[in-house]
């Protein structure tokens, strides 16, 4: 506990003028300042114990980043004197706490609530670093502080804003396993049931053990397989904290992710995720497909890009540890021509031996924007060099496309829906 | 491929800005992608400040290489070292030169000394001297021998050294004066003083009155510029003295005739610094008593404000950000390294190529097909000649900055015409 002067103990101290003008000796100069002394004093010490007022939080819990929450500071004043309190909530900056400090008169065996206000910039984890409740004398001359314990906390979750692309997916995904009629048999495929023969059918699929237990001709149907398994992994590299537009491309990758593993769940899939760079960070595994979506959400909210480059022969050995032969690998890293450097082409020629792969980049839209400059020379340059990259990265994505991966580059507001549909089509052609 | 390429070709270099600008008002921690944006301006302020850096060193250079050559002497009126026009360093050489012993004094306890040994004292202003500083000097004539020689003094001063002469006047116009005839040994052999009136070191030159033994020369209607009274010698006006005055007329012969002759002469340069011209705490003593208790009341109470006011409640809150990066440095970089090397044959490739790609994909074309395919194949749809698109699609040279532009240009509307 501390004691603290007030403004208004320097203005008090004032009031001792005329008394040093009329007589101007020392003696009397500190005699006034014994007396002020004693005054503040007096004021801090009648003022209730800080340390005595009990603080109870109701923490937000979470949110979605860009939406509001509210928390409230409750304050109890167990003592017989009423209190003149200050407060300061010291959380970190990008919490978005509208008001840090407050001002409040708790009366004696009362109790009073701040309300409080959070309007999170950042994504991940944000927490009161300090709680300091400064308890006021009742002439206003001193203070006492002292710290509170009452931890707070706050997730502000990523905001998935490709969900709203969600409706129109699981649309198309109903029309794919409706239209079972048509599939042919495939790796992704399984029984559905049994059916008359109509013109137009594939002669290979009439079951001929079933014909000739009926007496007309009957062929066998099949639909997408159910309960396949999803794994998406995220890589969190140096890449990753690119920023495109207003957000990086990990914040992208994440809702591209989440978009995914909601179509997924719609169709029966299981989801895992890892996000992985020189070491697995997160993963969320064996989550049911319920609390799939949600686990995901919060399991993501901390992760942030890391200066490092990714270690593919890892993020191999840890893919084929945690995904079986056939399950679906979708890769979320850009195409680009520093990532395959790092060695991730024979790790993707590797996993897509096994695995049906899907390279999910997220494009620059700067370089299309830098490429149609044409206003000087300046401009065609860049466009030139725009141009240059642009060409390297379809050799890259075509290098990966021959080892059997199908790629996915798009700008971030296309990303999410890109993958999604990359899924769909993997469906519809029973490769899944 | 075709939504990306509308979307390329829907920025116009007119709407790129407001493009850019659009993601900066989301809020203050956003985007790096003004960094398409023009860096040149930039550039050029960097290029501009080594010649300040220089153009500041040789400055300094030159300040101290003019101070060396110079040399180090104190400047002011009448001052025995300084060869300004205002300072007196040709009487001092000459006078030295002739074999007099020349002492510069700063004090006045030196110069009443120099008084006592009988050596010629000369002070160069007089006025501002203070009421003991005078008494000591009249104490000292007295007691030794030596002569006073004031230049330009005031009644005041006059009042404390000589009754007998008085300030009569003054003589504003530049003027020659001539000796009179009753003179006698006050001419110091010179015929003529010239005086340059109201542009004088200290404005017009002063004219005196002589009483009893007090005896008069260069005389004006008004008054007389040169006067004597025994060990006493005034002159009427500081630039007989002076570097640029001393050489007009007969002054130089009145000067060093006046100070040369005892062979010892002590150059008196009244000071501030002198311990007898403080005039001691007069400013504090006009406070009333209550003013230092006062005061440090006061000084108590601002402290203690500054305390109330500088308290920080709590600690200072930190907090590690995510790391973000601008992607489109490196393409930035490469254009740059482009321009500067003027690899306008590369850049023409680059755009040429990626134009055939995204052609070649319209018109269902093979990645791989050969230029002749892609010049065949676009022919009927375009209004050019086959040759002119060989020419625009094909490895031609390009030797101007204007021709890439231009390049750029044809090839953007070339893809407009199949785009239609």
């Amino acid at each position: 506990m501390r004691i603290s002067l007030t403004p208004r103990a320097a203005l008090v101290a004032l009031l001792a003028l005329p008394l040093v003008v009329i007589w101007p000796t020392w003696w009397m100069l500190l005699t006034c300042f014994v007396l002020w002394a004693l005054v503040v004093l007096t004021d801090a010490l009648l003022a209730p114990n800080p340390a005595m007022i009990t603080v109870r939080r109701d923490a937000p819990g979470q949110v979605r980043l860009g939406k509001e929450a509210t928390g409230r500071l409750l304050l109890t004043n167990p003592t017989a004197r009423p209190a003149r309190l200050e407060v300061r909530d010291a959380w970190n900056p990008t919490a978005g706490l509208s008001e840090q400090r407050s001002r409040l008169h708790v009366p004696p065996h009362e109790r009073r609530a701040i309300r409080q206000r959070f309007l999170p910039t950042r994504r991940g984890e944000h927490s009161s670093r300090a709680l300091l409740v400064a308890s006021v004398g009742r002439l206003g001359l001193a203070r006492r502080t002292a710290r509170a314990q009452a931890p707070g906390r706050l997730l502000a979750l990523h905001p998935f804003g490709s969900r709203r692309h969600l409706p129109s997916r699981v649309r198309r995904l109903r029309e794919i396993e409706g239209l079972a009629a048509i599939h042919q048999r495939g790796q992704g495929t399984e029984f559905d049931s049994l059916r008359d023969f109509v013109d137009g059918d594939d002669v290979r699929s009439i079951d001929w053990r079933a014909t000739a237990r009926r007496r007309s001709v009957v062929v066998r149907t099949w639909r997408p397989e159910r309960d396949r398994h999803v794994l998406i992994v995220v890589d969190t590299s140096r890449t990753s904290a690119s920023r495109l537009g207003d957000s990086t491309r990990l914040d992208t990758a994440f809702d591209a992710a989440l978009l995914l593993t909601a179509l997924a769940g719609q169709a029966g899939d299981r989801v895992d995720l890892l996000c992985i760079d020189r070491i697995p960070h997160v993963s969320v595994l064996g989550s049911s497909r319920t609390t799939v979506l949600n686990d995901m959400v919060s399991a993501t909210a901390a992760v942030h890009p890391a200066l490092v480059e990714t270690d593919w022969e890892l993020a191999a050995s840890t893919i084929t540890s945690r995904a079986r032969k056939g399950s679906l690998v979708v890769l979320v890293t850009p195409v680009e021509e520093s990532v395959v450097h790092t060695g991730l082409l024979p790790v993707a020629a590797r996993l897509a031996r096994d695995h049906p792969l899907i390279v999910a980049s997220v494009s620059d839209p700067a370089l299309e924007e830098l490429a149609a400059g044409r206003d000087d020379l300046e401009t065609v340059y860049r466009a030139a060099a725009a141009e240059q990259a642009r060409t390297r990265r379809a050799g890259v994505a075509h290098a990966l496309e021959r080892t059997g991966a199908h790629v996915m580059d798009a700008p971030p507001e296309k990303a999410p829906q890109g993958l999604a549909d990359s899924y769909l089509m993997m469906k519809a052609a029973g490769r899944l | 491929m075709s939504p990306s390429r509308s979307a390329g070709a829907a920025i116009s270099p007119e709407l790129a800005p407001a493009a850019d600008a659009a993601p900066a008002t989301t809020g203050p921690s956003s985007p790096g992608r003004d960094s398409a944006g023009p860096g040149g301006s930039g550039d050029r302020g960097g290029h501009g400040r080594p010649w300040l850096v220089i153009l500041v060193a040789t400055g300094i250079v030159l300040a101290i290489a003019v101070t060396i050559a110079r040399g180090v002497y104190r400047d002011g009126p009448l001052e025995p070292d300084a060869p300004t026009p205002q300072g007196s360093k040709a009487v001092v050489e000459v006078l030295t030169d002739l074999g007099t012993q020349v002492r510069v004094d700063r004090h006045t306890e030196d110069a009443a000394q120099s008084l006592r040994e009988d050596r010629t004292v000369l002070v160069t202003a007089p006025s501002s001297l203070s009421a003991p500083q005078l008494d000591e000097l009249a104490g000292a004539l007295e007691e030794g021998e030596g002569q006073l020689v004031l230049v330009q003094p005031d009644f005041v001063t006059l009042s404390y050294l000589t009754p007998l002469i008085t300030p009569a006047g003054s003589l504003r116009a530049e003027s020659t004066v001539e000796a009179g005839q009753s003179c006698g040994d006050l001419t110091f052999e010179a015929r003529a003083l010239a005086v340059p009136g109201e542009e004088g070191l200290r404005g017009p030159s002063t004219l005196y009155s002589t009483r009893g033994e007090a005896q008069g020369c260069f005389d004006t209607p008004e008054g007389d510029l040169v006067a004597a009274d025994g060990q006493v010698l005034v002159l009427g006006s500081a630039d007989l003295l002076t570097n640029e005055g001393v050489r007009e007329a007969d002054n130089s012969a009145l000067v060093l005739n006046a100070l040369g002759p005892s062979g010892e002469l002590s150059w008196y340069v009244p000071s501030a610094t002198d311990p007898m011209a403080t005039t001691g705490p007069e400013l504090l003593t006009h406070l009333p008593d209550w003013a230092g208790p006062v005061g440090l009341w006061i000084l108590l109470v601002a402290g203690i404000a500054l305390i109330a006011w500088g308290r920080r409640f709590g600690p200072v809150v930190v907090e590690p950000l995510p790391v973000t990066v601008r992607p489109q440095e490196m393409v930035l970089g490469r254009a740059r390294l482009l321009q500067q090397s003027s690899s306008r044959d590369a850049a023409a490739t680059a755009l040429r190529s990626a134009t055939s790609v995204r052609l070649a994909l319209q018109l269902g074309l093979r990645r791989e097909s050969t230029l002749d395919a892609l010049v065949a194949a676009l022919a009927p749809h375009v209004q050019r000649s086959p040759e002119q698109i060989r020419s625009l699609l094909g490895p031609t040279p390009v030797t101007r900055d204007q021709d890439l532009v231009q390049l750029a240009r044809d090839l953007d509307r070339l893809e407009k015409e199949i785009d239609r």
